[in-house]
């Protein structure tokens, strides 16, 4: 059957470390973290203060003063970086693309805190005061809707939730759509927002860093002193597009997306695991659907988010799938950078692997001091360095189970 | 489009009845399962009705220890699994497990585990926080705890497009068959009745007081509801090879976005998934023989959903059967499209119509077909299932009788 070519040809990013594409790429390859101490809401009381909060976020700089009012944070984040990402590729919404657009979102706790607080005021004040007004955003797939809404997107509107994969799926989930003729552009990423839902979720099942008096507070992957996660926040989207459209406005084209693998470990209940089957399996199908055989692999957009068992897991497959070439790849975590972002780390991921083959650059794994034994991969920890690169693979996966890999390569006619 | 797929087997667990028989047997008998509510005190509420599941024995599901690491809608979401699997006459233990997948919709997940998180949170401070039941929230749980119960490897999803979910999730389960990603799925929609969506129905002043009445004149509103329904979706090829009997065949579905409001329904975009997935599925409006509406039992629900419903069958829509079996079950958010899914086969497989229970009086906007309070013998070929959601998102399925 032959294949409709997806093509990324717009990028817009709101992370700790970057706001539009130029700000992320840059703070990217200077190796800067935007890690700092958490403001959004009170942390005494809570051994852990810092996370990858986006400081000084004003949506009216990107959306306008109007319609702002009841949109929670999450929702703003993702209307931002889809005004963005449609600048990033300027290209306008129109009643002639209109219906041929769609949104696919990745989220899992993008709404908790606007349902936690809906729920909360309903108990506090009484159940007939609460305001209606803020029902709609207690719904999960209330950002991605509010996209389709502010920017008149026609086509479709998906969110996927599944954990730290969620962005990755729904990148995936928008270019089958391309594939399959139902869109010609979509809209994909993903958002999650800090909180205090959100940082109490992680807190409290001890997934965070710093939580123990003799570990550190830091996100440093792959290095021997990890212990834990440092949150983030972010919103990023991609223009997927069908190539045939793409080419034919002329648009800049920054990469192809390709195969995708995707494997669920269901031996396990909300840990970490050494078990490497699952992830293993989702690159090695990525790989196979990109047609691609493991030597092509110019960098591993890691998934590593600082914690002992993750980094080693996706250690111990890059290892088993690259077998002798494992050590000559590199390997970066920009979670290093931007913290754990949840559902909406893939798409950053993604947004790196399509900066680091734009810029022949890959982005560096920083905060690494201490090297752990089995954790012996070319981690890049020394800056960026420059590098031809024409294939990224990335990878996300977490704790829940579910295990995706993506290509992104450089665009060839 | 080359794959043609096939739905093989039924879970449900519903306000009417729990299995396919059950179900089947309340639905035609156009029995309510609306009753008042006991999931939660409702005395400061104007209304004290909704579509509970009751009988639901978990442990006929799931072990004790299982019971008390998940959530309710996981464990409606196992159960229909279970029954579904059943159903199809599929024993999981002897499948390749890494080519069977999970695609789950809803609409608030699993909510009540956030709803007592949020009661410890205001009443006893955030100490009192549960910290074993933060894992069991977040709603990618839905699909993993399906997995993890059934050891299955193949893609796993969630995908909470709210009241429209269960759609979205058999569709994309289609689609990841079609493309060689799975051989069997098990999709559908979950949800566990929720306080929070009680309360904020209820401030969109959009709960009727005692019973659903889709298409009546002096329809009041919707009935706040919980449940689950699953099929089993697996290649015609792979049915045929080991002799399973087929309900229906998926044709094909239609997605779209009103892009206009976050709550209010628009007939535009209600339009433009019906005609999407006709034109997928190579169906002319014509050769409908049975549309399950949305039907909510809104004013604006079902003004709109008429409207659609008369741009796009014109003439053909007087004769068009429409029903909702929200009128019995109440709305069961994620889980709702899902479960008028397993209505739709077990009415294909019948040629039964179930009823739109609760009609009195016809209403002028809504000038259709509902198969009013009586089920109604009739041959289906074709069968169309259509719902929408929060956000201003359509989806809508095209089922065929197998050939």
């Amino acid at each position: 059957m032959h294949k409709k070519r997806v093509v990324v040809t717009g990028l817009g990013i709101i992370v700790s470390n970057g706001t539009g594409k130029k700000a992320f790429s840059e703070a990217l390859f200077k190796g800067i973290s935007g890690v700092k101490l958490i403001s959004l809401f009170d942390t005494s009381g809570f051994k852990v203060k810092t996370a990858g909060e986006i400081k000084d976020f004003r949506p009216q700089d990107f959306l306008g003063d109007k319609g702002l009012r009841t949109l929670d944070r999450s929702t703003k984040l993702a209307n931002s970086a889809a005004k963005l990402a449609l600048e990033d590729a300027g290209l306008e919404i129109t009643e002639s693309n209109t219906n041929d657009t769609g949104v696919a979102i990745g989220t899992t706790l993008g709404s908790v805190n606007s349902i936690s607080e809906f729920d909360k005021e309903a108990m506090r004040e009484g159940a007939h005061y609460v305001s209606p007004a803020l029902f709609p955003n207690t719904v999960i797939n209330s950002p991605a809707s509010q996209v389709s809404i502010r920017f008149n997107i026609r086509g479709f509107n998906t969110v996927i939730s599944t954990g730290f994969t969620s962005s990755l799926d729904a990148i995936n989930y928008g270019a089958d759509f391309i594939r399959l003729g139902r869109a010609k552009i979509v809209l994909a990423g993903g958002v999650e927002e800090l909180c205090i839902q959100t940082f109490l979720g992680f807190y409290k099942t001890g997934f965070l860093a710093g939580l123990k008096d003799r570990d550190i507070e830091l996100s440093c992957p792959f290095d021997e002193r990890r212990n834990g996660i440092i949150l983030g926040e972010a919103s990023c989207i991609l223009i997927l597009e069908e190539l045939g459209a793409a080419m034919e406005r002329k648009a800049d084209i920054y990469a192809e997306v390709m195969g995708f693998g995707t494997a669920f470990d269901p031996y396990r209940v909300n840990k970490y695991t050494l078990r490497t089957e699952a992830l293993k399996k989702s690159i090695e199908q990525a790989l196979e659907k990109s047609g691609l055989t493991p030597d092509k692999i110019d960098y591993i957009c890691s998934g590593a988010n600082s914690t002992p068992d993750g980094d080693l897991v996706e250690t111990l497959c890059i290892k088993e799938v690259f077998a002798g070439k494992a050590r000559e790849i590199p390997v970066s975590s920009i979670k290093s950078m931007i913290g754990e972002c949840f559902s909406a780390s893939g798409a950053c991921q993604a947004a790196a692997g399509i900066c680091a083959i734009e810029k022949q650059m890959i982005p560096p794994t920083i905060n690494y001091r201490k090297k752990d034994g089995r954790c012996d991969l070319d981690y890049v920890t020394s800056g960026a360095r420059s590098s031809g690169i024409d294939n990224v693979l990335v990878s996300a996966f977490g704790p829940s189970g579910c295990n995706s890999s993506l290509v992104i390569s450089g665009f060839r006619s | 489009m080359s794959k043609r797929i096939v739905i093989t087997g039924l879970g449900v667990v519903s306000s009417i009845g729990i299995g396919r028989d059950a179900f089947w047997n309340a639905l035609v008998g156009g029995e309510s399962g609306i009753t008042e509510i006991v999931s939660f005190d409702t005395s400061a509420f104007p209304n004290h009705f909704g579509g509970e599941v009751k009988n639901f024995n978990p442990y006929e599901f799931v072990t004790k220890r299982r019971f008390s690491r998940i959530g309710r809608a996981s464990c409606f979401a196992i159960s229909g699994a279970k029954l579904a699997l059943e159903d199809a006459g599929i024993n999981p233990g002897v499948y390749e497990k890494d080519r069977i997948g999970v695609c789950v919709g809803t609409t608030m997940g699993e909510t009540q585990i956030l709803e007592k998180i949020n009661e410890d949170w205001v009443k006893r401070g955030v100490d009192a926080i549960d910290a074993d039941s933060i894992p069991r929230y977040p709603c990618n749980v839905l699909s993993s705890n399906v997995a993890i119960e059934l050891k299955l490897k193949g893609p796993n999803y969630v995908i909470p497009c709210a009241c429209a979910a269960g759609n979205y999730a058999v569709g994309y389960a289609c689609d990841l068959i079609r493309s060689g990603e799975a051989d069997i799925m098990l999709a559908g929609g979950t949800d566990a009745f929720s306080r929070i969506a009680f309360i904020g129905f209820n401030r969109l002043f959009a709960v009727a007081p005692r019973k659903c009445q889709p298409f009546d004149k002096n329809r009041k509103g919707m009935m706040v509801a919980e449940g689950c329904g699953m099929v089993i979706l697996e290649s015609y090829d792979s049915a045929i090879k080991r002799r399973a009997p087929v309900y229906a065949e998926v044709l094909g579905y239609g997605l779209s976005c009103d892009a206009h409001h976050m709550t209010a329904p628009f007939s535009e975009g209600i339009k433009e998934a019906i005609q999407k997935a006709l034109k997928e599925s190579g169906i002319a409006p014509q050769q409908v023989d049975y549309f399950n509406a949305h039907g909510t039992g809104t004013p604006a629900n079902d003004r709109e959903e008429c409207l659609a419903i008369k741009k796009v069958f014109g003439e053909y829509s007087r004769k068009l059967a429409v029903s909702s079996i929200k009128s019995m079950l109440g709305h069961t958010m994620g889980a709702a499209s899902a479960i008028e899914t397993v209505a739709c086969c077990l009415a294909i497989k019948n040629d039964i119509i179930p009823p739109t229970i609760n009609y009195e009086t016809p209403d002028p906007e809504c000038d259709i077909d509902c198969v009013p309070n009586v089920a109604r013998k009739q041959k289906l070929n074709v069968v169309l299932n259509s719902s929408s959601a929060f956000g201003g998102n359509n989806a809508c399925l095209v089922l065929k009788k197998p050939s």
